[in-house]
């Protein structure tokens, strides 16, 4: 079952474009949607059940119904994708943006705003490109600007670029950036559904979330609602990478297990190396081990209830060649780089992990430094448990404990023989 | 969405600038509600303008955006990409977060910092070419990943990556593509790029057109 | 009345009122929540992250910040749990990581948030074993501030400051994560005339004030509180001394005046108060030159002079940077001893006396908070009232508030006015007839004024200007819904000197002389008969010999009067000049005799600004050399004059004034010193009474027409006496120039820097010409007071023409 990678599948070479585009059913549902009125577009997105692609997991329309009554009011679409291992949305917005953009009419209406944003992040000129001439052309041909096919609904949409800060993908960092600031998160309450862009009602939603949009009006929330698991409804998008032999971007229906997704859709490990973990959801999220978690179902619930999370889906496996203290520093120094600076224990915090690690891997470790690690991890997140408790403003920081605890965890005898030798001990295998 | 247009200081502020710069300001500050959003993209434009973020750009971005010179050098600095020192005539930018890490990312940096002679975070003499390391990219999937000019090779291996540094300084192109670079030097990618697209970046800003840094590749 | 809400923090029942953030509502109820980013006067950000306390909802506890987080009903609050005491250290031990602990050599060591926190709720000793960040030692920000990055813990205060308080956005993050830092432009430097605050609020010894640096040490500091006088507006001070010596004074929160900010002009002007030029001795001209003289020479001279002159050919000038019990004396004096009417602690430079203490119904500054709209047609409050123009900005950019600014130029407020009004100084009459009439271009303005409640700030906007104006345009806001009128009147306390009767229509207590004269009388003993003359009247009769002798107290005609010839001549022709003053100014370079007396955190007493908010000074180092209260002075000189003031101590003379002066009734310096009365007493008190109700009229003044009309502002730092005796404020002060439009330059064939002469009936100057597009057409300005503008004097119409040899 395939809903959003159809079309780039069927037509390679000019799925982006909109002759293409509208020659396969395209922009059919925003013509539905005006005939059925905002009210119903909201309602089927609410009947489809699904939930957001960003992250968080939230639902869409549940999100949708928090939108205060206030004029005018913003859609912005969060195109910042970096969270490591995640590189989803580059495809959905170079090979089908009309996707997206008949999403963002569409959710527009529904919402009542009359002007939208793409927030693309600064590395993805290309995908900017696409989306801008995408944009060009539904202005061209009348599905934005003034009285869009004669509904009397008007929408303008900013293709935006960012700067470069992963932060900017946390939606209310993303805000102030598009208002010319600092993308640093904001407080919540207020959440961008009440103020968010320009202190007015925001809705921000990823990518992916809004290029379902249009299947959803053309085909029904129910009919979305029935694919896959309750709770999982939809396809969704799974970015493959690490050490796997078919890395990409895969449109499952939710509910196979890691195994099957690891192996059947991945093609297993390169040289038919052991699996030694993955990470579930983006770099953010606890890791995985076969021995746990190898058979268990990659659905939001399932992953949430084992303590870690679907995330973007973006999974990145980890042979038995990986040396996991390297790993868990060169997630930790992401996030130490990557912080936004505001909140004392995510920017002092991550930058102090991230030197302990320095020290570990030159071969300067002391046994004391396990106890640190885990202490100063505890300070940005008290418990150390998933979803994390914070003592942030976002969970930025929190995320970088999570390969902390997970290396403790499931590897601690590894670290510890790094803190003694100072040599990896994946290297310390390989060299005999 | 009409192009904004400026007072006699605000063009003051950008008279040295190109017309089809001065013409860019214009239409990104008919973009946006209020002007200060256009704060990152005419960044992007002073950066066409002088090379990269200079105090001169960013007093210029203050006048046309109503806000302080610390204010922007403050939003400026924020970001990784508002270079605040000149820059070589590429930036070669590797990625070596956790997946490109996996793939051997290290190696593609060292080799690039060996084939230019440029260790990472710094410009070469001779101004050819500006290496940095940098985080995750989005092209997981393709990993290890290379930016030229913020244009993405993906499926670099070390010898592959000294190939694409020979290129560059012989050859010496005015345009870099994407497309081009991948099949010269590219490997695995995130996904099926299925169409070859004609431009480019000419300068180390992201080759998005509304910005003005793209151009067709020969 | 805001809704009251019920919490529990840590097992105790408090209130608080409903919006209110947790961190205010614990600490009002003696729970201290300990904090760095947090300050109740500005927005929350909740970055530092030391006041994380835990919320016991129904899904569990959860750690929150206390600063960012509003009460609810029945909210659970816990704020000693072990995973509060675990992020409390956590924080302290992540902020010290890259903190120096240069504690002993830091001016902050001592009253130091961070010292003391650590203390309280850090943890032990810091396990960080890698090197601290490492920055360029101290970077001046400004003039007056010094930046010291490594000490700083990023909570945001300063930077805040700038950007929501004083709106001038100079100080700001740069860079991301651990890199952060603050840093202002190249070639921008911050400076503020409010730079001062963010040493006040730097939680820590990041930030630190030129004048202050290395001079003392926090434990060794005396401090009182006190009222600046710098200003009208009476912003509340704490000032503190090192060895009898003044080293700082700091913003004291209130909600009244200055919600605990000042200007850099209120912070650093003890400097002056040290200065070497005080003068220490009574001086006695002899041959033209000064000499040093004992008290009791000094005494007698003045005493045998004056009494040789019948009373009415004396005047006195002066009062207004008194406090009110000097103010009293003073007048007492004048009225009683001497006998004379000729009275005026305005040097003409201001509004009417009735009109300034009288008008009705009066504006408070915490009006601000609830005015609809603010019509501001007076002075830039930015050059002339700092703290006024932060409550200002505060209404217009945080409140909502409409804000109508009227000015010939533009000024501190206009990036938050809702309208801008500009016009050529003289044809000011005309832009209010349009306004009150059905001009369409002021259709919205009035549309806003008729939303109430409506403040008008009014006063002069220049110096050339017609007072009549204010009072014309206080006419017309007083005709709107709920219109209150606030007039502005400059030196420090001015209004306290009407009030104690410094000017020849009142009598002490906010009475006029024609209808008290009698009343008065039964306490004071016989007065003059008849209304005296104002100061222009006072020294033209000195000029033209009517009037024969001259007392001033503080006051400095030949420079703050508005024509400086005139004002040189009535001292010159003055056959005895007596002086009471703290520096030789160019006035009291006429006096025949000086008397030396004590001044600002020297001397105890009551200050009245602009609301009519009486509130207590008090003193903190003895005054230097032979220096002496001026009521002291005025007592002994009366009885040397075969007279009585009995003033016998600044309380006394309080006490009497709550006898004498009908709207003191009430004010008491207990009732000052205590309690709500710390915040100040608003006149007329209940027990009070203010028989004085002046209802504003429009005159109907003609417009002055004139190809150039001037528009002579005032500048913060100019070259009054305190600036220029005070070495950081001096260095300060900006060059003077004539201002136009680039047109005008054009027309008139200048370039900029080129000289350009502006002459008017009081005088005439040449200066650079510099460009100024906020003026219109026909107006030039040219800043007041300053060393090379004085000789120009106050006109409205002026002709400009290129100077030099042009
Ligand atoms: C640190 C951080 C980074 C994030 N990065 C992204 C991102 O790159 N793309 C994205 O869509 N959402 C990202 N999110 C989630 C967004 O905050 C937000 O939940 C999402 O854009 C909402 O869209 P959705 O409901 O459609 O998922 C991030 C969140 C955090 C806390
Ligand atoms: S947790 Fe980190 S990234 Fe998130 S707001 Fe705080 S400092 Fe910024
Ligand atoms: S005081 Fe609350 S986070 Fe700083």
């Amino acid at each position: 079952m395939k809903i959003l990678t159809e079309r780039m599948e069927a037509h390679r070479t000019d799925s982006h474009t909109i002759e293409r585009y509208e020659a396969t059913g395209g922009y059919s549902a925003l013509r539905k949607g005006f005939e059925i009125g905002p009210e119903a577009v909201t309602a089927e997105v609410k009947a489809s059940n699904i939930r957001g692609r960003g992250g968080a997991n939230f639902p869409a329309g549940v999100k949708w119904g928090f939108l205060a009554p206030a004029r005018p009011a913003y859609l912005v679409i969060n195109a910042d994708e970096s969270e490591p291992g995640t590189f989803k949305d580059r495809q959905l917005l170079e090979r089908d943006p009309h996707q997206l953009v008949e999403g963002v009419v569409l959710s527009s209406y529904a919402l009542g705003v009359n002007h939208a944003f793409i927030y693309i992040r600064g590395e993805y000129p290309k995908p900017a490109r696409r989306v801008q001439h995408a944009v060009d052309e539904a202005y061209a041909k009348g599905y934005l600007g003034k009285d869009i096919l004669g509904s009397g609904f008007d929408l303008d949409v900013t293709v935006h670029l960012g700067g470069g800060a992963y932060i900017c993908g946390e939606e209310s960092a993303l805000l102030n950036s598009l208002e010319g600031r600092r993308g640093e998160p904001r407080i919540k309450p207020p959440f961008p559904a009440v103020e968010g862009l320009y202190s007015k009602p925001t809705i921000v939603n990823n990518v992916e979330t809004i290029s379902n949009v249009p299947w959803i009006v053309s085909n029904g929330g129910i009919a979305y609602a029935s694919i896959g698991p309750d709770t999982s409804a939809g396809t969704r998008l799974i970015s493959l990478s690490g050490h796997i032999n078919k890395p990409g971007n895969y449109e499952i229906v939710m509910g196979m297990t890691w195994r099957d997704l690891i192996y059947d859709i991945g093609g297993g490990i390169p040289g038919g190396r052991e699996l030694k973990a993955w990470i579930p959801g983006g770099s953010s999220a606890p890791w995985f081990v076969p021995a746990e978690h190898l058979d268990t179902p990659a659905t939001i619930d399932d992953v949430n209830d084992l303590g870690s999370m679907m995330g973007s889906g973006a999974v990145i496996v980890m042979d038995e060649t990986t040396d996991v203290v390297a790993a868990a520093h060169r997630i930790v120094r992401f996030y130490s780089h990557e912080s936004c600076g505001q909140c004392t224990p995510c920017r002092e915090g991550t930058t102090w992990l991230e030197r302990i690690f320095n020290r570990l891997l030159n071969g300067q470790g002391r046994m004391a430094d396990i106890d640190l690690l885990i202490d100063v991890s505890d300070g940005i997140s008290p418990g150390l448990t998933w979803p994390p408790a914070m003592t942030t403003i976002c969970p930025l920081g929190p995320s970088a404990t999570a390969p902390v605890v997970s290396i403790m965890k499931y590897f601690r005898d590894e670290v510890e023989a790094r803190v003694v030798s100072g040599i990896p001990v994946a290297l310390e295998a390989a060299d005999g | 969405m009409k192009p904004a247009t400026l007072s006699e200081a605000e063009m003051d502020a950008i008279s040295d600038w190109s017309e089809s710069s001065q013409q860019l300001v214009r239409e990104l500050l008919g973009k946006y509600p209020d002007k200060r959003s256009a704060v990152m993209p005419l960044l992007y434009v002073s950066m066409i303008e002088n090379g990269y973020v200079t105090a001169e750009g960013m007093k210029s971005v203050a006048v046309l955006t109503g806000l302080t010179g610390a204010q922007v050098q403050s939003v400026a600095s924020f970001y990784s990409m508002y270079k605040r020192e000149e820059l070589g005539k590429y930036l070669v930018s590797v990625c070596t977060s956790i997946s490109c890490f996996l793939l051997g990312a290290d190696d593609v940096l060292a080799a690039i910092e060996d084939e230019t002679g440029v260790p990472d975070g710094e410009t070469g003499h001779d101004g050819t070419f500006t290496v940095e390391h940098v985080e995750c990219n989005g092209a997981c999937g393709g990993a290890p990943v290379v930016l030229v000019n913020y244009e993405m090779v993906e499926g670099v291996t070390a010898e592959k990556a000294r190939e694409l540094v020979k290129w560059l300084r012989d050859g010496g192109p005015d345009v870099v593509g994407t497309e081009e670079m991948q099949q010269l030097f590219g490997g695995a990618k995130s996904f099926d790029w299925a169409v070859r697209e004609p431009e480019g970046a000419v300068l180390p800003v992201p080759a998005f057109a509304p910005y003005g840094s793209a151009r067709g590749v020969k | 009345m805001a809704d009251l809400v019920t919490i529990t923090v840590d097992g105790v029942a408090m209130q608080g009122k409903a919006g209110e953030v947790l961190i205010k509502v614990a600490e009002d109820n003696g729970n201290f929540i300990p904090r760095f980013c947090w300050h109740p006067r500005m927005k929350p950000v909740g970055m530092c992250r030391m006041c994380l306390v835990e919320v016991v909802g129904p899904r569990g506890r959860m750690l929150v910040p206390s600063c960012t987080t509003t009460i609810n009903e029945g909210m659970e609050v816990d704020t000693q749990s072990a995973v509060v005491k675990k992020a409390q250290e956590g924080v302290l031990e992540y902020l010290l990581i890259n903190h120096p602990l240069d504690c002993p050599v830091c001016d902050k060591g001592g009253e130091c948030p961070l010292q003391d926190h650590t203390v309280a709720y850090g943890p032990g000793e810091s396990r960080f074993v890698e090197e601290k960040r490492h920055f360029e030692k101290p970077i001046p920000i400004s003039e007056l501030v010094l930046l010291d990055r490594e000490r700083c813990i990023l909570c945001a205060r300063c930077t805040r400051f700038s950007d929501e308080i004083s709106g001038d956005p100079l100080i700001e993050f740069k860079d991301r994560g651990n890199a952060v830092q603050v840093i202002t432009f190249p070639g921008e430097p911050f400076s503020s005339y409010f730079s001062g605050n963010t040493v006040q609020i730097c939680p820590v010894g990041a930030l630190t004030a030129k004048p202050y640096r290395f001079k003392a040490r926090p434990w060794d500091l005396e401090a009182v509180e006190s009222v600046s006088m710098v200003d009208s507006i009476g912003s509340k001070v704490s000032v503190q001394s090192s060895q009898n010596e003044v080293v700082r004074i700091d913003g004291i929160d209130n909600d009244a005046t200055n919600h605990g900010w000042l200007s850099d002009k209120d912070r650093f002007v003890f400097e002056s108060i040290h200065s070497a030029d005080r003068i220490t001795t009574p001086l006695i001209k002899e041959e033209g030159q000064f000499r040093e003289a004992t008290w009791g020479e000094a005494l007698d001279l003045v005493a045998e002079r004056l009494t040789s002159f019948p009373g009415a050919q004396v005047a006195g000038l002066g009062g207004a940077n008194s406090t009110n019990e000097e103010a009293y004396t003073f007048g007492k004096f004048l009225r009683t001893i001497v006998v004379t009417p000729h009275i005026d602690a305005q040097l003409d430079d201001g509004l009417d006396p009735q009109f300034l203490v009288g008008v009705t119904p009066r504006a408070a500054i915490p009006d601000l908070e609830t005015a609809k709209t603010i019509l501001l047609w007076a002075a830039d409050l930015k050059e002339e009232y700092p703290v006024l123009y932060l409550r200002v900005r505060r209404a217009a950019a945080e409140l909502g508030a409409n804000l109508i600014v009227v000015h010939p130029r533009a000024t501190g407020l206009d990036d938050v006015a809702t309208h801008k009004v500009r016009y050529r100084p003289g044809t000011g009459p005309e832009v209010l007839r349009e306004l009150t009439g059905d001009d369409a271009d002021y259709t919205e303005i009035r549309e806003a004024l008729a939303a109430g409640p409506v403040v008008g700030i009014v006063g002069r906007t220049g110096l050339g200007e017609d007072p009549r104006l204010a009072e014309a345009v206080a006419a017309f806001v007083r005709d709107f819904s709920e219109g209150k009128i606030m007039p502005l009147a400059r030196r420090g306390n001015v209004v306290g000197a009407l009030d104690m009767g410094l000017a020849p229509t009142l009598l002490p207590g906010r009475v006029s002389e024609s209808a008290a004269h009698d009343v008065l009388e039964s306490e004071w003993g016989p007065l003059p008969e008849g209304l005296g003359r104002n100061a222009t009247s006072i020294l033209e009769g000195l000029r033209d010999g009517e009037l024969r002798a001259l007392i001033m107290l503080g006051t400095d005609p030949v420079r703050d009067h508005a024509e400086p010839e005139l004002a040189a001549a009535g001292l010159d022709g003055a056959e005895f000049v007596v002086a009471m003053d703290q520096f030789i100014t160019d006035s009291v370079a006429a006096a025949d005799v000086v008397f030396p007396v004590a001044g600002f955190a020297e001397v105890e007493g009551t200050v009245t600004n602009i609301e009519g908010r009486v509130q207590k000074v008090n003193r903190l180092v003895p005054s230097p050399g032979q220096t002496r209260a001026t009521w002291s002075v005025l007592d002994d000189l009366a009885r040397r004059m075969d007279g009585n003031l009995g003033a016998t101590a600044a309380a006394a003379i309080a006490k009497e004034i709550t006898g004498v002066a009908p709207a003191y009734h009430g004010v008491t310096w207990d009732a000052l010193d205590w309690g709500d009365g710390r915040e100040g007493l608003l006149l007329p008190l209940a027990e009070g009474v203010q028989h004085l109700e002046y209802i504003p009229v429009d005159g109907q003044l003609a417009s002055v027409d004139a190809r150039y009309g001037l528009h002579l502002g005032r500048v913060l730092y100019d070259d009054g006496v305190r600036v220029r005796m005070s070495p950081s404020l001096a260095a300060l002060r900006p060059e003077g120039a004539v201002f136009l439009n680039a047109a005008a330059l054009d027309a008139l064939g200048l370039a900029p820097g080129s000289p350009a002469v502006v002459e008017g009936a009081s005088g005439r100057v040449e200066l650079p010409v510099a460009v100024d597009n906020s003026l219109g057409d026909g107006t030039v300005y040219v800043p007041a007071n300053l060393e090379s503008t004085r000789s120009l004097g106050a006109a409205v119409a002026v002709t400009v023409s290129p100077g030099g040899d042009a």
